[in-house]
Parts: C-alpha cells; sequence; structure tokens
C-alpha cells in the first residue's frame, strides 16, 4: 500500500509520516493553551459575569468546553490513528529487520590468519562479552547485545495506544458524582443522583446500594502566624541581621486529616465498613468513594430569633444590620507542637464585613456561649456537618494505569538501557584476511566506542 | 519543651535557613557573573572559577535543604518558596554533573546559574519561607515520587536548553572562524547531542512525573485527569519534548526546527512550574493545585 499513488495510498503515507505526528501534536497543543486561557466547564452566563469578552466567538467555538468539542476530538482521534498506524508499520518493519542504519562505529582489522580462524576468534570475542547471533551468511556475521531497541520503541506506543483505548473507555463508561452524607442516613447510589455524569452511554438503574455516614471527624494542627516582612527590602535587612524571624501570638490551625466513617449496606445489611480520609478512598463493587471536603451549618440565636449560617459564607443579620463572616469553625482535635493532644471545645471565629470591604475580627464564640455584636447578644446554640464525598465508576482506569505505567517503563529501557549490534564482514585480500566491523548502539548508556576498544584489543594478538 | 520553646526554636532555624539561602543565591549569581566574564577574557580561570565556585555553593546548598528537611520532617518541596529551591538545587547539579566532559565551556554554567539565582531569589523575594504542616492531599506516598521525578526532569531540560543556546550562539560565532565559547567546530555537534541525550533521560522521567500525578489524582480527588490549568501545561511540556523527539528523526528538522522546540519546551516547563499559578490569577482560572500557588 505503501508505494501506491492513488488516494488511499498517499493517506496511507501521510498517517505514517513522523511529520504528521508533530503537526498533530502541534494542533493539540494549541487547543491545551486555548483551554488554560478560557475557564472550562463553566456557563457562558458566569463567564459574562467574571468580565469575559468574545462572548460571540468563545460560544461558537465552545471554548469553554474545550476538551469536549467535536473539533479536538477529531484531532485526538487523527493522532490515534497515526499512532496505530507508524505502530503497526513499525511491527512489520521489526520484524523484517527492516531498516539500514549508519554505525556508530566502523574500522577494519588485518589479519594473517584464514577466514575460518578468524570466525573462531569473533566467536571467542562474542562468548566473552555475551553477544548473541542474529544473522550469518558466507560473508557476514550479525551479532547483537541488550534488547533491540526497535521492540521497546514499538511496544511503547503500542502502550499509548492502549492507553488511548482507557480513556475513551472512561469517556464511554464513567459515573460519578457528589455525595453530601449527613451522619446516621443512607443514601442510595444511584444513577437519576449523578448531576454530574459524563459517561456518554451511562445507563440510569436501579440503586445497587446505599451508603451511609456514621461518623466524620476532623484533626488540625496547631501553629502561630510568622512575623515575616512583606516588602523584599525588609526581607533583605533582616537577612543582613536587622532582626530575627519570630512567632507572633495569632493562632493558626492547619487541618490534618479528616476523616469519615462509612458504612455499605447492601441487600439490608451492613457489607464493608471503612474509614477514609483524603488519599484512602473506599472501594466497592467497582465503585470508589473519595472524601473531597466537609461543610459546616451553625445554629445561632440572637434576640429569640434562631437562624442558621453557612460557614465561610457572607451572612446579613437584620438584627444588626451588618454582614457577618463566621470562618473557621473547629471541632475535634487539635495537635500542638510540644506533642501535647487535646479534644476542641466547637468554636467559630467571627469577622465583620465593613464597608470598604476589608473583614474586621470580631471574636471567637464557642458552642453553647454568647458573644457582644454591635450591643446584642449571639448565641452558638449547635451546629450540624455534613461530609461531601465524591464517587467514581471507572472501567478504564485499571487499563490506562497498567498501560501507563508498562509505557514508562518500556521507555525509559528505550533511552537509559543499551542495545548494541554488531555486523562482522570477512573478506581475503591479497593474501589477508580482512575484518570490517559496523558497531550499531542505542540508549544512553550504550558507548559504541567502548565496544570497539574491547574488540581491538581482543584482536591486537592476531593484527600486525 | 512547651510551645513557647518549639516555636522559638523553629523561628531561630528559620532565621538560619533563610539567611544561608540569601547566600546560596549571591553565590550562584557571582558564579552567573563570573562565568560571563570568563567568557569575555577567555581566560582559562573563566571556566574554572565559575565551577568550583558553583560546586562550593551546592555543598552550602545541600547543608540549606537538610536544615529544612529537619525543621519540617518532610521533603522539602510542599510550598512554591520550597519548591524554587529545589529547583535551583536539582538544576545546578544536574549541570555540574553533565558539565565534568564540558568543562571549558562556560556559557551554560551561566545561564544555568542565572535561573538558580533567580529562582532563589523569587523565593526569598516573593514567597514567605513559613514551614507549614503537609495538607490532607499531598499526604500521600506519591508526594515525593511524584515531586522528586517531575523535578529531575524539569533541571535536566534546564540543563538541556542551556547547550542548546550555547550550541546556537557558538554556530552563528563560527561561521567566521572554527573555534568560539570553548567549542571548536569538530565538538560542535557533540555537544549539541549532550543537549539531545539531556532531554531522552528527562523525557521518562516527564512520563512519569505525568503518570504519577494522574494515579495521585484518582487516589485523593477521585479523578485522574480534570484539565486543570498545571495538568494541562505539563501535557503541554510533555507534548513539545515529543514533538522534539521526533523532529529529530526528520532530516530537515533535526537541526533549527529541533533546536527551537527544545528552547520552546523549556518555557513550557518553566510556565507549567510558574506561570501557571500567575495565569490561574490573571484570568481567575480555580487551580486544585493551589497549595503551588
Amino acid at each position: 500500500m505503501r508505494k501506491t499513488d492513488n488516494i488511499r495510498g498517499r493517506l496511507y503515507r501521510w498517517f505514517t509520516s513522523l511529520r504528521t505526528s508533530v503537526y498533530l501534536f502541534a494542533l493539540l497543543t494549541v487547543f491545551y493553551i486555548v483551554g488554560t486561557i478560557f475557564p472550562q466547564g463553566v456557563d457562558t452566563e458566569s463567564y459574562r459575569q467574571a468580565g469575559g469578552r468574545f462572548i460571540g466567538a468563545v460560544e461558537l467555538l465552545g471554548l469553554l468546553d474545550i476538551f469536549h468539542t467535536p473539533l479536538f476530538y477529531l484531532v485526538a482521534i487523527l493522532l490515534l490513528v497515526n499512532l496505530t498506524v507508524c505502530t503497526w508499520e513499525r511491527f512489520q518493519g521489526v520484524r523484517r529487520r527492516a531498516w539500514r542504519e549508519s554505525p556508530d562505529v566502523e574500522r577494519t582489522y588485518s589479519f594473517a590468519l584464514s577466514c575460518q580462524e578468524t570466525e573462531e576468534v569473533l566467536e571467542e570475542f562474542m562468548k566473552k562479552n555475551r553477544f548473541r547471533p542474529v544473522s550469518r551468511d558466507e560473508a557476514t556475521i550479525t551479532v547483537e547485545k541488550g534488547i533491540y531497541y526497535r521492540y521497546l520503541t514499538l511496544l511503547y506506543h503500542a502502550g499509548i495506544v492502549v492507553c488511548f483505548v482507557g480513556f475513551f473507555l472512561t469517556g464511554f463508561f464513567v459515573k460519578e458524582g457528589l455525595l453530601v452524607l449527613k451522619p446516621g442516613e443512607p443514601v442510595a447510589i444511584e444513577s437519576r443522583m449523578m448531576p454530574e455524569i459524563r459517561g456518554w452511554l451511562a445507563k440510569e438503574g436501579p440503586p445497587p446500594f446505599s451508603i451511609q455516614l456514621d461518623e466524620f471527624r476532623t484533626e488540625y494542627i496547631l501553629s502561630r502566624k510568622l512575623n515575616y516582612p512583606e516588602d523584599g527590602l525588609s526581607r533583605l535587612a533582616m537577612a543582613l541581621g536587622w532582626q530575627d524571624i519570630t512567632y507572633t501570638d495569632e493562632e493558626r490551625y492547619y487541618p490534618k486529616d479528616w476523616f469519615s466513617s462509612l458504612r455499605i449496606l447492601d441487600g439490608g445489611t451492613t457489607a464493608v465498613e471503612k474509614t477514609i480520609q483524603v488519599n484512602d478512598p473506599l472501594r466497592y463493587r467497582g465503585y470508589t468513594f473519595y472524601q473531597v471536603g466537609f461543610e459546616e451549618r451553625l445554629k445561632l440565636k440572637m434576640d429569640d430569633k434562631v437562624f442558621t449560617v453557612t460557614t465561610n459564607k457572607k451572612k446579613k443579620i437584620d438584627e444588626l444590620d451588618r454582614t457577618i463572616i463566621f470562618t473557621g469553625f473547629r471541632r475535634g482535635t487539635l495537635f500542638r507542637p510540644d506533642g501535647t493532644v487535646e479534644e476542641l471545645h466547637p468554636f467559630v471565629t467571627i469577622k465583620e464585613l465593613t464597608e470598604d470591604g476589608k473583614k474586621r475580627p470580631v471574636g471567637r464564640l464557642h458552642l453553647g456561649e454568647s458573644i457582644e455584636i454591635g450591643g446584642k447578644s449571639l448565641y452558638f446554640e449547635g451546629f450540624e456537618e455534613t461530609s461531601i464525598l465524591s464517587y467514581r465508576y471507572d472501567p478504564g482506569v485499571w487499563l490506562l494505569w497498567y498501560a501507563g505505567f508498562s509505557v514508562f517503563g518500556l521507555m525509559a529501557l528505550r533511552c537509559l538501557g543499551r542495545w548494541y549490534m554488531l555486523r562482522f564482514r570477512i573478506e581475503k585480500k591479497e593474501g589477508r584476511t580482512l575484518l570490517t566491523v559496523r558497531i550499531h548502539s542505542r540508549g544512553l548508556m550504550a558507548d559504541a566506542q567502548r565496544v570497539s576498544g574491547l574488540l581491538s584489543a581482543h584482536l591486537e594478538r592476531f593484527t600486525g | 519543651m512547651s510551645v513557647e520553646e518549639v516555636l522559638s526554636r523553629g523561628a531561630h532555624l528559620l532565621t538560619v535557613e533563610v539567611r544561608l539561602l540569601w547566600l546560596v543565591g549571591t553565590l550562584y549569581m557571582v558564579a552567573s557573573v563570573v562565568s560571563l566574564s570568563g567568557l569575555l577574557t577567555g581566560e582559562k580561570a573563566g571556566y574554572r572559577a565559575p565551577h568550583a565556585l558553583v560546586g562550593l555553593t551546592l555543598v552550602l546548598h545541600t547543608g540549606v535543604i537538610l536544615l529544612r528537611i529537619f525543621e519540617t520532617g518532610r521533603a522539602p518541596f510542599q510550598t512554591l518558596y520550597e519548591s524554587l529551591s529545589w529547583f535551583s538545587f536539582t538544576s545546578t547539579i544536574t549541570y555540574l554533573f553533565v558539565a565534568r566532559r564540558w568543562h571549558r565551556v562556560a556559557l551554560p554554567c551561566f545561564f544555568v546559574t542565572l535561573i538558580a539565582s533567580c529562582a532563589i531569589f523569587y523565593a526569598l523575594l516573593g514567597r514567605s519561607p513559613e514551614a507549614k504542616p503537609l495538607s490532607p492531599p499531598l499526604q500521600s506516598w506519591w508526594f515525593e515520587w511524584h515531586v522528586v521525578v517531575a523535578f529531575s526532569s524539569y533541571a535536566v531540560f534546564v540543563v538541556s536548553s542551556a547547550f542548546e543556546a550555547t550550541y546556537l550562539i557558538a554556530r552563528r560565532l563560527m561561521r567566521n572562524r572554527d573555534h568560539a565559547l570553548g567549542l571548536t567546530v569538530e565538538e560542535l555537534r557533540p555537544f549539541r547531542g549532550m543537549a539531545t541525550k539531556l532531554v531522552i533521560f528527562g523525557f521518562p522521567m516527564l512520563t512519569f512525573g505525568i503518570f504519577s500525578g494522574a494515579a495521585w489524582a484518582n487516589e485523593a480527588w477521585g479523578r485522574y485527569w480534570g484539565w486543570d490549568p498545571k495538568e494541562t501545561w505539563s501535557l503541554i511540556t510533555w507534548t513539545v519534548f515529543a514533538m522534539y523527539l521526533h523532529a529529530q528523526s526528520v532530516p530537515r528538522w533535526r537541526d533549527n526546527v529541533a533546536s527551537t522546540l527544545n528552547l520552546l519546551g523549556f518555557l513550557c516547563m518553566i510556565m507549567t512550574f510558574l506561570g501557571v499559578n500567575w495565569l490561574s490569577k490573571l484570568l481567575g482560572i480555580p487551580s486544585l493545585h493551589v497549595y503551588a500557588v
């Protein structure tokens, strides 16, 4: 097919060309760059409100979801076809060993030995240096050492094709979404509850099982705010000994981890129990449940009026006629720098939003206590914590991992490993035996000059 | 020890560390200036002095890195301040290793030490040295593997681009003479070959960096790829270096096109490491890699 000049032949040649790969890579790079300039996954209205421009062009070209546009898929599929065809083409070449490359080193030795004796000397060299025979005819002996680099190149390209298959499996069959769990309230895992289904063929089905949160807890590490200047000149002065770095009295609570104790209810009984945290998800029947966050709602009372607020969000309190932010709700275990551990009495830090938009600290309000704000008493009556999990069913991920890490291993072997091929040509000329050796090598660890030196040292006794 | 004593000791160590890092940054800058002046004078000391200075500074820098590990009790690349220091450390150590064969050529030393000192001064002037505990998503064994390998690839690409740029300048200077910048005409090809070898060495590491990052994201966030700006730029860097390696097999692209791609790959790498943070802030694009911002 390669040599035919019809459209199929030309198309085949185009797809087997390395230039095509480079052009397609360049085209994909343009998509990638656009995808980092425009926010992805947001709707046009949010984009407009955030001050986005060129709305018409952005909508027309799908720039807010560029990685799901037909044009992007088209380029990705063309690259996949290019990769597959190249891999197939090179597989055939590897089988035939069709390549003729110029050697890294070429040397000729002259002997007083016969051809038969020269071959014996070479046999000795090959045995000593662990070369294996590849082919042999009347005048030429070919030997090699290491894994033939083209096999490795072929295999890791094939691995990338398998990665693509993994991506497509994910794209077609993935089921994913978010779960907001309240303690003691089981939630059924069913596809109609998935607002974020992205799988093209994901189907609705009966709820296979339920998941329940037994307990949610948090852990914190205590530190303090660092007294370190903001401007460069003061920092330079500090470096020159103007003053030392110190810690202020302002406490900082850094999250150590969040834990959700979960229970899977399947067929009316508890099938699995596990306490998960970030980086340690729960897996059950192909689904994986990840700890992604949590949300707190506080129950407060002012002038006998009870109201609830969500932490870290602005809340306009009518009784005070001012906007308050309830930030940094803390509950759980606190690890202090001196190694001691304490259970925190729940509290929230209150800040007031001033007219110029700044946050002014008001104070810290503990559970069951009150604080005075604007001459009125605010009472902290209770709280409710919910754990936010993401869940995912992804049949393509395992294929992707196996293929992906194989690609890395094979690529590393190809790039770093050693491969040598030696072609010896023995001929008689003017009563002497001439041995011409061509040394081919690949891989960063390969050193054709060194092999040439070894061969010269081995043949030294017989030359001259 | 009480909380006050622990924090006071931490603050003292931090003061020592920051002052030493200022010294390290200054010494890299001095090495850079010395390399450049050596190029201009063309004397033997012109290439010996900067290399000796870089070697000495690296010893000091190793001490700073070890001090940070002692202070925090973890690998020293959580915050951008730490990552910048680590980046310059790995870049200069890679350069010194590679420069053993090409020690007479001082221009790559100028480029690498300039980049290293800029990274350190940016860390000192633009970031806080505060040693924070590891945030929950970072508490994974992928943290060390992913970051170490990814940064090693960055270091290799920095040195490769320094060699590539030197090659391009030397080639231009050699239009009217047979030697330039400590290189002869015969040495030009193998010198450029070193830049290629470095990319060949760094590319599998970058591949591992991307795959390990995806595996980690899958474990921590429940998805292996989210087109986050950092992820996308790492893919752009990978793609550009893939183009570079493929261009090496196309005879007409082997020279200028490949050189341009190598330098472009370096810029993409810098964009992945630092530029993405700037881009995310500028355009208001949320990034899950906020700990690095």
